[in-house]
């Protein structure tokens, strides 16, 4: 009953490597960087930096979109580094990957609420808000690329949940790019758009997850 | 459990710094639990033998998702469970029956039996004239090996010598095979 089995185990033990500890986060970090390359190269070539970049580095708005895109991107990969490992539960870290959203969304509300009136849809809408997301969403794309690359050479095990945090951090990453073009200062705007093409990213990571992220 | 969970992760360990007589030691008290496991769980049609060697080398291959910091049996565990819903997954994919064989449904009674016996037919076909009459004799119409052997006239000796061959080769062509389908 066992004979093959037996020569499977001596075929698997010969020759026996070591593994080194890092093997997960080197390889999740390759395939977002890789797609960060990409992405990077995509949104300089089809949309440009924005031409008042360098005066745009000494505001704190900007980085206050650089440090919500970058921390969501960080808590992200980690989760996702998490699910790429059998067995291995989320816990806390639902908490960290939320805390970027929850707080963006309280800086936009508290925006909303001292602004006057008629400063609102402005505060909302910026000049961008129709095609915000759809880039973010496209920049994305090399960037899920990458992720799902990196995932399926590991070990997940919950398909569509590790889908969807792949594309949480893919668009997290693509909002971090984007930001770079856009000129949009306002956190309604930001927490609102930018959200919104980080979760069109995300869903499509979620949809496509038990499919791409198959391993056999 | 924890005893069981210190243990494999000790051999987990030493496998992961490459020590292969530990690792070794691991693969094999793995093959047995996941034999257990597979019994258990996998529906009749699905080979559990083949879902042990796919799950060994899924355990192999991506042993570098081990966290040190995790318990062992979680991430074995977990990798059993994904390969068995894997393997569902395609069994189910394979199921797709022909639609135009209703009479696969549709089977007129006794006919069960007709088929059994057509298969019976088969089988016996690969074994010598001789040998087929003195299974059916003895086998199916319940002759004894003597009445049997008077019938193919030759001693009682040579008959049982030649059954005993041929429900052997029918043993290795169907039964208890070790060999893996795909």
């Amino acid at each position: 009953m066992s004979r093959t089995t037996d020569d499977l185990i001596a075929s698997l033990t010969v020759d026996l490597k070591p593994v080194s500890a890092g093997m997960v986060a080197r390889r999740i970090a390759l395939g977002l960087g890789g797609g960060a390359v990409v992405s990077t190269v995509l949104m300089l070539a089809w949309l440009g930096a924005r031409p008042d970049l360098a005066q745009a580095l000494a505001t704190p708005m900007f980085w206050m979109k650089f440090a919500y895109a970058a921390l969501a991107a960080l808590a992200l990969a980690v989760a996702l580094g998490r699910l790429s490992r059998p067995g291995a539960r989320l816990g806390v870290l639902t908490a960290v990957a939320a805390a970027p959203f929850v707080v963006m969304a309280l800086m936009a509300v508290a925006r909303l609420a001292m602004a006057a009136p008629d400063a609102r849809m402005h505060l909302v809408m910026g000049a961008s808000a129709n095609v915000c997301p759809w880039r973010i969403y496209i920049i994305g794309l090399p960037l899920l690329a990458g992720a799902v690359w990196a995932v399926r050479g590991l070990a997940p095990t919950r398909l569509t949940l590790a889908g969807l945090v792949a594309g949480g951090c893919a668009g997290a990453l693509s909002a971090l790019i984007y930001g770079f073009h856009c000129d949009e200062t306002a956190a309604p705007f930001v927490a609102i758009w930018y959200t919104l093409g980080m979760g069109a990213v995300a869903a499509l990571g979620g949809l496509a997850g038990s499919r791409w992220l198959r391993w056999r | 459990m924890d005893q069981i969970e210190h243990r494999l992760r000790g051999l987990m360990l030493a496998g992961l710094a490459g020590e292969a007589g530990p690792y070794r030691q691991l693969l094999d008290e793995l093959a047995r639990l996941l034999r257990a496991y597979y019994a258990r769980r996998a529906p009749p049609g699905l080979d559990a033998e083949d879902l042990v060697q796919e799950t060994l080398i899924a355990v192999h291959t991506r042993r570098a998702t081990y966290d040190a910091g995790q318990p062992f049996t979680a991430w074995a565990y977990a990798i059993a469970r994904y390969k068995l819903i894997d393997a569902l997954r395609r069994a189910r994919l394979h199921l797709r029956s022909p639609i135009e064989a209703a009479d696969d449904l549709f089977v007129p009674p006794g006919a069960e039996a007709a088929m059994a016996s057509r298969d019976l037919d088969r089988a016996l076909a690969a074994l010598p004239a001789r040998t087929q009459a003195l299974i059916r004799d003895t086998r199916i119409a319940g002759l004894s090996t003597r009445e049997a052997a008077a019938r193919a006239g030759i001693s009682e000796g040579a008959a049982k010598v030649a059954i005993h061959r041929g429900l052997k080769a029918l043993g290795e062509q169907y039964g208890g095979s070790d060999v893996a389908d795909d």
